[in-house]
């Protein structure tokens, strides 16, 4: 219950409109900051819903690959440019982006993981890093505004945002694959 | 706390440090006490200049001698100090050093040693008064830069040799939590390496071939945040030096328990993770970053804060359940049953105290409006000899009252604490004098680095004289307790009687629920690390890079 409660207050706060002003006024922070918040927010809130509806999570997400790919989904389209443009033109697309990235995102992603094998968690992580180059030099390269909302520059440095995560995400990977925990657990 | 098992690790709580081991955590600490002794004079000269007391020669002028005093406290005495504290506690606590980890502390020691004599040589021909920030545009000799970035391979020698210590360690006592002291060393050499990659960019992708002439122009801003991603790094650095002993080793001398293993670890990650991004709070009043940007930064500042909170409550219930076991009674009457008179405790408990106004000083300097008033101000030196002329230096100075005799198989005398005692209170009088004065003399608007002038006699700068005074009597002071301190440090290492001193390290507290495995996950803690400097510093930087004004020739301004 305070763990649902936390991630609940997380999505208040993000929804007051100073703050949602704010973070949604730099592109990179809406979409590498405020997006990830509410998703951990849906994190956070996910174990009430785990534990009032056992029996629906273990019918619909028992091996955990039906949530993660809704995971998936959803924060491939977030990454659309337009949808970010939608979100800010339409109050409807709005409050999507909230309910999705925390429900829809969020949620499955917790049942998810634990459920994942380790060669699982390393496919999703290898997604999302050719995920992030491939958008790093997509927002990059792009001669052209992507989003209505948002100039060249911020387009650019979201792009770099991309490639250096996307940069860590390879670090992770390279230290899971060359150190051994058996070696010191 | 992991009991130790192997015969080897026994016989090294049993019988006291290596001799080999010991050596090099003497010649760090030599060498650290000999920066202090040769920075705080520099120091006296700069304050009592600054007061107008002293007219300086011509060939050793103000910003020469704050360019000298700033390398040799704020990077020689403390990078010294930390590296020969943690190697005598990696030595200590992992069953001593491996010879190839010994071999890289002396590699180590040597490109310090020869990377300092690089950047001083120019700083004594006058070539280098660029202060110890070395801010573009401002142009020293390239030589300067290149003895700094021996420092700065030096000290990654040493970084990569505790490196290996841990890891060997954990090897070989698998599933086991990395003893509490050496968790801390991992935590202070990762931030050290980490920390250091920008400033090491910095220094020798651009300042070295624009300082030789080999590109004309060099971009200030970026120079500048690379710089403060290594120096607000460097300077957790030392805090995290200083709370190490404050949680580890200040509970064991006040004869109680450590108070929560859990939270101790938890505060280290924190730290580590937390702290690169804080740089910023900096460069507050920097152009080319929006407000924005700025404001969230704040938070990222803060945030440090917190486990700085945390540390305050761990350590008064660390007190308080001590002072209450040895007797203590009342609300706040247990205090009287602390060891005052044992500068081991008294000088780092001080040492805590000091944090709680250089705490809040610097929660005020990372606030956009309130720094605005006092950047650049007197009031910025005056929270620095706050945080680390006090919270941290006096730390080290208690740590030294154990850790010199430790390494020399010598004893602390009773008249050596005694002179310890008084050292601290002259220190504490001296700093509070001087530190105070400075504050409030920022306040008023005097600028910081810049020698005694009166502006052609301007009311203003007038006013601010008494207070200049009031700094020089401070400053006075604190070469009183420098000399103390370099005396205790010397007879402790070489003319105390000999014997054995304990490397005091308090145990958990009985019945602590056991701490979960996850917190020895370093590798993951250092790729959120890694995310979250890559989210602070992709905005100014790709702006800085992009929207870069013409960039800077060098300038000689002295």
């Amino acid at each position: 219950m305070n763990q649902f409660f936390s991630g609940f207050l997380l999505v208040i706060f993000l929804a007051l409109p100073p703050v949602a002003h704010l973070l949604e006024s730099i592109m990179i922070v809406h979409m590498h900051m405020q997006m990830p918040l509410l998703v951990i927010a849906g994190f956070l809130m996910a174990r009430l819903f785990q534990l009032r509806f056992p029996r629906f999570f273990e019918k619909w997400n028992g091996n955990g690959i039906p949530g993660i790919l809704l995971f998936l989904i959803i924060i491939v389209f977030w990454t659309i440019p337009r949808s970010m443009d939608e979100a800010l033109n339409f109050q409807s697309m709005e409050i999507f982006k909230f309910f999705s990235l925390s429900i829809l995102a969020g949620i499955p992603l917790r049942d998810s993981w634990k459920k994942l094998s380790s060669f699982g968690k390393n496919a999703v992580i290898i997604i999302f890093t050719i995920k992030y180059f491939g958008m790093g030099l997509l927002y990059i390269k792009a001669p052209v505004q992507l989003c209505n909302n948002y100039l060249i520059m911020d387009q650019l440095t979201l792009g770099w945002g991309f490639l250096t995560t996307a940069i860590c995400l390879v670090i992770y990977l390279l230290y899971v694959t060359f150190t051994d925990p058996t070696k010191y657990q | 706390m992991a009991i130790p098992k192997t015969l080897k690790e026994k016989a090294n709580k049993e019988m006291g440090i290596s001799t080999e081991d010991a050596r090099i955590t003497k010649t760090y600490l030599f060498v650290a006490f000999m920066a202090l002794l040769i920075g705080g004079l520099l120091g006296l000269l700069q304050g009592l200049n600054r007061a107008g007391l002293l007219e300086l020669p011509s060939w050793l002028n103000y910003y020469q001698v704050l360019t000298a005093h700033g390398l040799l406290l704020v990077v020689v005495l403390t990078a010294f100090f930390t590296i020969g504290y943690f190697y005598a506690g990696l030595s200590h606590t992992l069953g001593g050093l491996l010879p190839k980890v010994r071999k890289m502390a002396w590699i180590g020691f040597g490109l310090k040693i020869v990377g300092f004599v690089f950047a001083v040589i120019p700083i004594l021909m006058g070539n280098a008064s660029v202060m110890y920030t070395f801010y573009p545009p401002m142009a020293a000799s390239p030589w300067f830069y290149i003895g700094l970035a021996l420092i700065v391979v030096g000290v990654w020698m040493c970084a990569f040799g505790a490196f290996i210590q841990v890891a060997n360690w954990r090897k070989n006592n698998k599933g086991k939590h990395v003893p509490i002291l050496s968790f801390f060393a991992t935590g202070v050499f990762i931030l050290l390496f980490f920390g250091s990659l920008p400033v090491a960019i910095e220094v020798i992708v651009m300042i070295i071939p624009w300082s030789f002439g080999w590109v004309k122009t060099i971009n200030v801003m970026v120079a500048r945040t690379l710089f403060w991603a290594f120096g607000h790094t460097l300077v957790n650095i030392w805090y995290l030096t200083a709370v190490s002993a404050w949680y580890v080793i200040v509970p064991k001398i006040i004869g109680g328990k450590r108070w929560s293993d859990l939270l101790t670890r938890i505060v280290i990650i924190a730290l580590v993770i937390m702290n690169i991004t804080g740089g910023f709070h900096h460069q507050i009043i920097d152009p080319g970053i929006s407000e924005s940007v700025k404001f969230m930064h704040v938070f990222m500042s803060l945030a440090i804060g917190f486990p700085s909170l945390m540390t305050a409550w761990a350590m008064f219930a660390v007190f308080e359940r001590t002072a209450r076991k040895n007797g203590g009674k009342g609300i706040v009457g247990w205090y009287k049953k602390m060891p005052w008179g044992d500068v081991r405790f008294l000088a780092p408990f001080i040492a805590m105290l000091a944090f709680i106004p250089a705490g809040a000083g610097g929660i005020v300097q990372s606030t956009n409006q309130l720094n605005q008033v006092v950047h650049n101000t007197m009031w910025i030196a005056g929270h620095f000899h706050l945080t680390l002329g006090m919270s941290v230096v006096m730390t080290f100075f208690g740590i030294s009252y154990w850790l010199v005799p430790y390494v020399s198989k010598r004893v602390l005398t009773p008249a050596i604490n005694k002179l310890g005692v008084i050292q601290t209170i002259i220190w504490t009088v001296g700093m509070v004098i001087m530190s105070g004065a400075m504050h409030t003399v920022g306040l008023l608007g005097s600028p910081r680095r810049t020698s005694y002038t009166t502006y052609g006699d301007n009311a203003t700068a007038l006013g601010w004289n008494p207070y200049l005074l009031l700094l020089a009597v401070g400053g006075t002071l604190l070469i009183i307790g420098v000399l103390l301190q370099v005396y205790a440090v010397i007879n402790m290492m070489f003319f105390a009687p000999k014997g054995e001193t304990e490397f005091p390290i308090a145990e958990e507290e009985e019945g602590a629920s056991k701490t979960p495995y996850w917190t020895e996950r370093w590798g993951l803690w250092i790729v959120i690390m890694l995310i979250f400097v890559g989210m602070a510093y992709v905005i100014p930087l790709t702006e800085f890079i992009v929207n870069a004004p013409p960039g800077s020739p060098p300038f000689k301004t002295w």
